[in-house]
Order: C-alpha cells, then sequence, then structure tokens
C-alpha cells in the first residue's frame, strides 16, 4: 500500500495511488488522499493505474477529495486502467459522470488543467 | 470438484479482504470466467461492509457463512454467493434504487455500496430465517 505524488509545474499534481481500495486498504490511504489532493494546485489527477480493487469505501475517499479540490476552483481527474475492475467500480456507481476519467496520463493531466 | 465451497469469517474490514480473496481463488479454480469472478467478489465486499457497518453488535459477534455455488450446463454456467448472518434484520433487495447524483456537489456519499452490488450482480435474493439474512447474488456466463 502506498501513495505518493510528484508536482508538474506550479498548476498540477499527480498523486500515484498503488494499493487494493477495499476497507482495511482504504483506511491506510484515505487520509492521506485528502491531504495531498488538499495541495494550492489548480488541477490534480488522481492514478489509480496500480489499483487492482475499488470498493464503494474508496470511492468515497475520491469523492471526498474531488469535492474539495472543486470546492477551491480546481479539478480532479482520475487515471485508470480501462481493462481492469475499477472502471466497472466507477461505472457501477454513476463516479464516472461526476469525476472525469482518463486511462491516458497526458490526457487527464490537460483535463485537470482545462 | 464439488460444486460447493464454505467459508466463516468474521464482521471485520481484514476478513472482508480475506473473504474476496477466498472468493476470487475458489471461482478461478472452478473456470469462473475472470469478469465474473471481479464482479462477485466487488458484490460480497460490499454485502461484508453493509454487515460490518450496519449488522450492529450480533453480526459482530457470531461468523459470517459464505456459501459459493458454481454450475455448469451446456450454455455457460452460473456463480451464486450466499451471505449469511446474524445482524439485524436487513433486505437490500426492498431497498429502492437511488437517483444517480448529477453533480459532484450532490453526491452522497451512502449508497454507493448497494447500487454497486445491483449493477455488478445478474440476480439477488434475499430470504430472513432462524434469525439469519441470507442475501444471495450471482452472476452467469455463456460459453464462447
Amino acid at each position: 500500500m502506498s501513495i505518493s505524488y510528484r508536482d508538474v509545474g506550479d498548476n498540477l499534481r499527480h498523486i500515484v495511488v498503488k494499493a487494493r481500495l477495499d476497507l482495511p486498504g482504504t483506511d491506510s490511504v484515505a487520509s492521506k488522499l485528502v491531504e495531498l489532493s488538499a495541495a494550492p494546485k489548480k488541477g490534480v489527477v488522481v492514478d489509480l493505474l496500480s489499483v487492482s480493487f475499488l470498493a464503494s469505501i474508496g470511492i468515497r475517499a475520491l469523492l471526498t477529495s474531488a469535492k474539495a479540490v472543486q470546492e477551491r476552483g480546481g479539478r480532479m481527474v482520475l487515471l485508470v486502467d480501462g481493462s481492469s475492475s475499477v472502471l466497472m467500480s466507477l461505472k457501477a456507481t454513476g463516479v464516472n459522470e461526476l469525476i472525469p476519467v482518463f486511462q491516458d496520463a497526458a490526457a487527464a493531466e490537460k483535463a485537470a488543467l482545462a | 470438484m464439488s460444486p460447493f465451497e464454505e467459508l466463516a469469517v468474521g464482521a471485520r474490514g481484514t476478513e472482508a479482504r480475506r473473504a474476496s480473496e477466498w472468493l476470487e481463488a475458489a471461482c478461478l479454480r472452478r473456470n469462473v470466467p475472470r469478469a465474473q469472478v471481479e464482479r462477485l467478489s466487488l458484490c460480497l465486499h460490499e454485502a461484508l461492509a453493509n454487515i460490518i457497518a450496519h449488522g450492529g453488535g450480533a453480526a459482530r459477534a457470531a461468523p459470517v457463512r459464505l456459501l459459493l455455488e458454481v454450475r455448469f450446463d451446456s450454455g455457460g454456467g452460473s456463480a451464486t454467493v450466499t451471505v449469511s448472518d446474524a445482524g439485524a434484520a436487513f433486505d437490500p433487495v426492498s431497498v429502492p434504487e437511488r437517483t444517480p447524483p448529477k453533480t459532484l456537489g450532490e453526491a452522497a456519499s451512502g449508497g454507493l455500496g448497494l447500487a454497486m452490488i445491483r449493477r455488478c450482480a445478474d440476480w439477488l435474493g434475499y430470504r430472513h430465517e432462524s434469525g439469519c439474512n441470507h442475501f444471495t447474488f450471482g452472476a452467469r456466463w455463456s460459453l464462447p
């Protein structure tokens, strides 16, 4: 389980989550995700390419972060592997309609800054 | 190989992970396709998360029993999971479906698990019997 980030210029933060986002996995990264996405950046990309399982508790953590970013005038987007069950979880809950989802890193970063 | 496999777990987060991993392995041993395994694993995790969150002390005091049944016929197969717990009576099938939020601001944190179960399962069932909830969900597939 890990969560890390890199800042791309002054306006973009790219957060990488490597965890199984089930009950114990989300417990271990949720507060850090909120903390990292609270940085005063215009755009935030949450990279879920290495996430193999996304349960509703993980989706709640993503929603909390996305709302916080939006409330300060920014935009959060998700980067996912289209062949993983993560995309299925997002579609099953309709969250893909609320937080933009991309399968290409460059497109995700561009959208987060749009 | 028997079409059935059982496991008992505690109503705790770490046990929910153990249950998902058990289900994935048991399904793959029986040649359930990966896509159906992933759907069932999510359903099981959300069912256990509901028990942990809402089942109360009775749910936490007794093991949650899991039963997997995999069947094949000439056209394909089906996998059914039954989750039995001694917690507060709760029929997830009868809960009205929520209206999906249109904006991020409208998005509520509750109800996501049940929405996920409804979308990922091909069928759902519930009965309350001998003081226990018995929640069933399943997935089917066609042979190529």
